[in-house]
């Protein structure tokens, strides 16, 4: 599939969707617009142009690279994929384990599996990390972390 | 007299400790991130967000526009040694630039772009001291129908000039309206796509938009490859320019500030834009154009010069109207509007210590940029043999942390996340999201001004037409739509737009 066509696709659904939602929270009138009024416009606007580049990419001789495939022919994909995957562990993580033990699991896997370091590398930056942030949000900041089933 | 009296007032602010060192703060951070590759402006303003949630508002606005200044400064760092913009307002700085360090003239390659940043900076905070109290007096005569087609205009020229595609860009200011309109409607009280999750009904917050969009999706995308780190291992030495250079650089850097500082006010103007005019037109009235490419100092001096101008005339819009010129201005709207304070024309008479407060600190920054980038220029050098792959899972970090802070609620750092992917996606496919984050901020300004002009005229558009500003702005918004649709006009800017990607 070409990449333009499943992005417009995409922005397609965003717009029907803005405009189903819409008329479900009320257009009001002109003289007194309701709460859905604006949305359903923009996602008017944004159906009209996903359809108008959808459209477009028939009548257009398609290029070497505009595969959906190609676009991450060329690159590491695995290591976005992974980091996300890592990411949502974490925020899975936070509120249970804490912000030391989940912070540090988060940056050990980082930099020991992903970035292949050293064990020593790989426990002193994550180390150094967490006293950083712990001093400007927990210290200087005043914000609260949340402290685990641990409490730290 | 007016003028001394609130130089004075300002600095009387931007003096205060607390006010000096988070300028410092700011501008060192600035030329940090402008310095390391990877990371720009926009998403070290995202990720600092949060910071900004425990401090007076004048200091977080003096710190994040430090930062945004700073990085026009350390953007050109990395062009001239390594050939890789820092940010891409300095990406046209790498064709002199670099060829410069090449022959061995790094010094005064480095030395021209601090001391045309600082011509340049110091020149537009006066300009923008002189000009925008006279334009809160116009601002003040502005109703709802101008504001709303004021930001009509501001949209359409963001996508006139967006990299990519334009129609692809008008469509994620749409999306960005719709994001701007999620929570409880101001004026019915009506939750809309909360979706019944609690968090949403304040709606979605900026920074957790503006960080995933930009922080985390341009971790993601640089993960994917690796990021070539060449660096010329000759030493800097003799950073001052001689005089030849002065003759050559001082009417590129004049013509560099004018040009950009005018182009910064514009809507959707700025740094970007102003420095790749800005060496065009060096390029054209020069009597040696072959040089340009091969060395040449006004091809550093011009540009570095604009991009600093475009900086600070930025401002001009976002401190008199309450509208950000781009989505850096957008992100500081955001920060205003997290402290209760709405920008426009009574801000300088509701918080005048803020309004003259951030001018005046300008000067400050402009002078710690020098000293931060000429005399320790050794320090950023070193700082450029900092690889990525350290950098990044500390960059992540403190977005996850700094998202989860602001309401103690993982729902803010999942909707980061969610952003995050969703922007590593739409860089994928060549969709950006300035117009959107742009248009996220505006939607709430856009819809009470729409709400209000139609309840004014009692349900006619025809309001739009009748006021002259209104119909002044709708007419050039149409007119530049129109232009893009024509194949001859349409054929030329993507000319434009290719020979900045090949200069990229």
């Amino acid at each position: 599939m070409q990449a333009e066509r499943a992005g417009t696709l995409f922005w397609l659904a965003v717009g029907m969707f803005s405009i189903y939602g819409s008329i479900r929270l009320g257009l009001g009138t002109l003289r007194e617009p309701g709460s859905g009024f604006l949305s359903f416009l923009a996602g008017c606007f944004i159906s009209l142009v996903a359809i108008t580049i959808f459209l477009q990419t028939f009548f257009r001789k398609p290029k070497a690279h505009s595969k959906l495939k190609a676009l991450w022919a060329e690159v590491n994909w695995h290591r976005p994929v992974t980091i996300s995957l890592l990411a949502l562990g974490f925020i899975l993580l936070l509120e249970r384990g804490g912000f030391i033990l989940a912070g540090f699991l988060l940056l050990l896997i980082l930099f020991r599996w992903l970035e292949k370091f050293s064990w020593k590398k790989s426990v002193i930056i994550p180390a150094i990390t967490l006293g950083f942030a712990y001093l400007l949000f927990n210290v200087f900041l005043k914000a609260t972390l949340p402290k685990g089933f641990f409490g730290f | 007299m007016e003028f001394f009296a609130n130089f004075i007032a300002g600095f009387n602010v931007a003096l205060q400790p607390l006010n000096f060192m988070f300028c410092f703060l700011g501008v060192f951070i600035g030329t940090l991130i402008g310095v390391l590759p990877g990371i720009g402006p926009v998403g070290t303003m995202a990720i600092l967000l949060p910071v900004t949630y425990g401090i007076p508002p004048t200091t977080a606005i003096i710190m994040l526009a430090g930062i945004y200044y700073g990085a026009q400064y350390g953007g050109s760092t990395t062009s001239i040694l390594v050939n890789i913009p820092g940010e891409a307002a300095s990406v046209v700085t790498t064709l002199d630039g670099y060829q410069m360090a090449k022959n061995g003239r790094a010094g005064p390659a480095l030395g021209i772009a601090a001391f045309g940043s600082f011509i340049a900076g110091t020149i537009a905070v006066i300009g923008l001291q002189l000009l925008a109290p006279p334009l809160v007096t116009v601002a003040l005569r502005f109703g709802p129908p101008e504001y709303f087609s004021l930001m009509i205009l501001g949209f359409v020229i963001l996508t006139y000039l967006a990299q990519k595609s334009m129609a692809k860009a008008l469509m994620m200011a749409g999306v960005g309206i719709i994001l701007g309109t999620v929570g409880l409607d101001t004026m019915t009280g009506m939750p809309r796509f909360t979706f019944n999750i609690p968090e949403l009904l304040d709606g979605v917050g900026l920074a957790p938009l503006a960080m995933g969009l930009f922080g985390i999706s341009e971790i993601l995308l640089n993960v994917e490859k690796k990021i070539k780190q060449e660096l010329i291992t000759t030493k800097v030495r003799g950073i001052f320019p001689n005089l030849e250079d002065w003759r050559r650089s001082i009417g590129a850097i004049l013509r560099g500030t004018g040009l950009g500082f005018f182009l910064g006010i514009l809507p959707g103007g700025g740094a970007v834009l102003s420095s790749f005019v800005s060496y065009a037109v060096e390029k054209r009235i020069s009597k040696h154009p072959e040089d340009f490419g091969r060395g040449a100092i006004e091809g550093v001096a011009a540009p570095e010069s604009a991009n600093n101008s475009a900086a600070q005339g930025a401002f001009i819009p976002l401190l008199t109207l309450g509208i950000p010129a781009n989505v850096v201005m957008a992100i500081l709207l955001g920060a205003l509007m997290i402290h209760n304070i709405t920008p426009g024309p009574m801000l300088v008479k509701d918080h005048p210590q803020l309004f003259w407060g951030v001018i005046s600190s300008m000067y400050m920054g402009n002078i710690m940029l020098l000293v931060l980038n000429l005399p320790l220029i050794g320090l950023w050098v070193q700082l450029l043999r900092v690889p990525y792959n350290i950098l990044f899972p500390m960059i992540l970090f403190v977005c996850v942390i700094g998202a989860y802070v602001i309401n103690n609620s993982t729902v803010d750092v999942s909707l980061m996340l969610l952003f995050g992917v969703v922007g590593y996606l739409m860089r994928k496919f060549e969709y950006e999201p300035a117009p959107l984050v742009l248009a996220y901020v505006l939607a709430p300004m856009l819809e009470n001004a729409l709400r209000q002009s139609l309840i004014l005229s009692g349900g006619s558009f025809g309001i739009f037409m009748v006021r002259p500003i209104s119909a002044g702005c709708l007419l050039v918004a149409a007119a530049l739509l129109f232009s893009s649709l024509l194949p001859m006009i349409r054929r030329r800017r993507e000319e434009i737009v290719a020979e900045a990607e090949e200069d990229e």
